[in-house]
């Protein structure tokens, strides 16, 4: 039964992981950059999220859409007028959007500190677990974790069997190919960070539910995901659900047995232990 | 060697416009240091993972200077506080320091929020000989003959939750999880309540500390639920309380008697928490019906500045202020030394009790005293003289 408990804590924890690292990968996969400011986006519509809960008092989740939505249109507009003329005119691109980026997370966290100040803050919602045959299932975990693999469904189903899900995997394979086919290669792009940023967004609402959040966390979860995706193979989707779920796992085992130093040095560990064995999966798959 | 009698009166001449020039500079000085405010140099951790409780203090220290300047200032002077952001970090903290000591040139220094960041520039603060009042700093072993210059502020790390494990054992409960965060505070604490339980012949069934930013506490919270202790102590910061009171209670566990260092007596705590919040028993050093001296005038002035009521974190950055001032009016100075010689040895009435201080600055007057909430309302459960109730067990989680 423990073993169970740890197993289910472990897949729940793995499905919240996913969210917050997919949307970097599909950034990282399609353009070739570390979005760094992926965090500030996180915290940004997390602490939206409970400013939102806490004076109307409504749930949280009604924000998921309109957080996807206005975050991935703000998403969009950045690629187009910030992101995309430095990858036309620099020479190191893939160098200068880490600058751009990087400089961006300072803005999107001041912005947020100036807006709900630095406290850590979480919303009281779905505090509560389900319980089955003996397990406990964290109901924010759980809602978090369906919703996961909702969006990574999607997102596997899109890339996979849409033309336009086609022209983006295209796109971040062969730039040249897909121009050649008729694809517009700098629309694909947007249109990639425009979603990448939504879904950071989603992964900020769903996030504040489960644990408090601060406008200074955005470097944490920019880590995180950067740890998962390299753990999963660079701009490798199902690696990194992989990835995520297995993380999540030997954190939990980690934890249990081994106490909170543990399960805090694990992913990092992880990585070390995966950068000496497999140097070879820190490169952008085909 | 001869010297004319027309070179010595151009000697004389230029030595007595030296001297006059000399003067006219003193007395300009004089002028300009008398007119000048008295600066009051701190960091504060105003973003990272100690603001929720950091804030506080600074708010605090913010009062008891603008407080300060309403009576007249000091020695004649303008009283003003020059902070920085040390964003948690003792790294930054001491740049902030050098910054203060070196270029802004302060004439006094407060601490900075938490022993961890303290313990960063403890070694700074001697260098300089400054005599630092540190509010935020409860850790025993800052305050030793090689750090003189550093004083205590707050009441000792080894006196959070002290009430908490002999209630519990009296009540015939004798199992104890304790959890807490690697930092130089709840570290002290941790090892306190770990040698108390000891003491007192309880079992301690489970015990680890983890480092933040900590994903999920779940693994821990099952951990302890498997341990089947009567009671969990965590010696906690605001979001790892948060974490903790959530994950026991997702993992199906209400421990009978549920105590966390820092965090519940945030306003924020009952607020993320809703009704988990309810029974969690944690500490302060200051509580408002505390019959100390200007204490009412405290938490009108506080309520009415900044739209909150204080807490204890408030009430040592204001007490701080007040020591300070009572050191720099009785000495008529802002020597150092002297301020130094002052504070530790007189007894100074603030509005969280006597500050009084050993010969190397370990805080003698300041003790946690128990506080519970109660249906979303923190109540101070002791001292007896002033509790405004009994303490309700079990904790219900819910």
């Amino acid at each position: 039964m423990l073993l169970l408990q740890l197993l289910v804590n472990g897949i729940l924890l793995g499905g919240l992981y996913v969210l917050i690292a997919q949307s970097l990968n599909l950034i990282f996969g399609v353009m070739g950059i570390v979005n760094l400011a992926h965090g500030g986006f996180i915290v940004l519509a997390g602490l939206f999220t409970y400013w939102f809960a806490t004076t109307s008092g409504l749930s949280p989740l009604f924000v998921l859409p309109l957080a996807f939505v206005a975050m991935g249109l703000a998403g969009a507009l950045i690629e187009r007028f910030l992101v995309e003329p430095l990858m036309l005119r620099e020479r190191r691109a893939d160098l200068a959007s880490l600058m751009l980026t990087f400089g961006l997370s300072f803005v999107l966290v001041q912005l947020a500190l100036n807006l709900w100040g630095s406290d850590f803050v979480s919303v009281p919602y779905l505090q509560s677990s389900y319980r089955f045959r003996g397990l406990n299932f964290d109901a924010a975990l759980s809602i978090s974790g369906v919703f996961a693999a909702v969006i990574s469904a999607s997102l596997y189903v899109w890339l996979n069997y849409t033309l336009s899900g086609k022209s983006l995997l295209a796109a971040s394979q062969s730039p040249t190919g897909a121009l050649s086919c008729g694809i517009d290669v700098g629309r694909v792009r947007m249109v990639a960070f425009g979603i990448g940023v939504g879904l950071a967004a989603a992964a900020g609402v769903l996030v504040i539910v489960v644990l408090a959040l601060a406008p200074q966390s955005a470097n944490d979860f920019t880590l995180l995901a950067f740890v998962i995706i390299a753990l999963g193979g660079l701009g490798n989707y199902l690696g990194v659900v992989a990835a995520s779920l297995l993380l999540g796992l030997a954190q939990s085992v980690a934890g249990y047995f081994w106490g909170g130093n543990a399960e805090y040095v694990l992913p990092y560990l992880l990585l070390l232990l995966v950068m000496v064995a497999r140097p070879q999966r820190f490169r952008q798959s085909p | 060697m001869r010297v004319s009698r027309s070179r010595l009166g151009a000697l004389g001449s230029a030595v007595l416009s030296i001297l006059a020039g000399g003067v006219v500079f003193a007395a300009a000085s004089a002028a300009h240091a008398a007119g000048a405010p008295i600066v009051v140099g701190a960091t504060v951790s105003e973003t990272g993972p100690l603001a929720a409780d950091a804030v506080f203090q600074l708010k605090g220290e913010a009062l008891g200077v603008a407080v300060a300047n309403a009576h007249g200032g000091w020695l004649g002077r303008k009283v003003l506080l020059k902070y920085y952001d040390d964003k948690s970090s003792p790294g930054t903290a001491v740049r902030l320091y050098q910054r203060l000591i070196t270029e802004d040139k302060v004439n006094l220094l407060l601490g900075p929020y938490s022993s961890l960041v303290t313990i960063g520039i403890a070694p700074l603060i001697n260098k300089y000989k400054m005599a630092t009042i540190e509010p935020g700093a409860s850790v025993p072993t800052i305050y030793v003959k090689g750090n003189k210059w550093n004083i205590q502020g707050i009441a000792s790390s080894t006196t959070y939750l002290k009430q908490l494990l002999p209630l519990a054992h009296k009540a015939g409960a004798n199992k104890v999880a304790l959890v807490g965060l690697e930092s130089a505070f709840t570290l002290a604490c941790l090892d306190a309540r770990v040698a108390q339980a000891k003491q007192l012949g309880m079992k301690v069934v489970y015990r680890t500390t983890y480092a933040l930013p900590m994903p999920d506490f779940s693994p821990i919270a099952l951990a302890i639920k498997n341990a089947h202790p009567d009671v969990v102590l965590g010696c906690t910061y605001y979001p790892d309380a948060v974490g903790i009171a959530r994950a026991l209670h997702q993992q199906g566990f209400a421990p009978k008697y549920f105590g966390e260092t820092v965090g519940p007596v945030e306003p924020a705590f009952i607020k993320a928490l809703g009704p988990l919040a309810n029974r969690i028993l944690s500490n302060t050093s200051w509580w408002h019906n505390y019959k100390t001296p200007g204490n009412k005038a405290f938490i009108a002035a506080f309520t009415k500045k900044f739209g909150i009521a204080p807490d204890y974190h408030a009430a040592v950055g204001y007490s701080g202020i007040e020591v300070l001032g009572a050191a720099v009016k009785a000495t008529h100075s802002l020597n150092q030394a002297k301020l130094r010689a002052y504070i530790l040895s007189h007894t100074v009435p603030t509005i969280q009790g006597p500050f009084k201080v050993s010969r190397y600055g370990l805080m003698l007057g300041a003790s946690q005293e128990m506080v519970q909430i109660q249906n979303g309302v923190l109540k101070l459960m002791t001292p007896p003289s002033l509790a405004e109730g009994k303490v309700l067990v079990p904790y219900t989680g819910s």
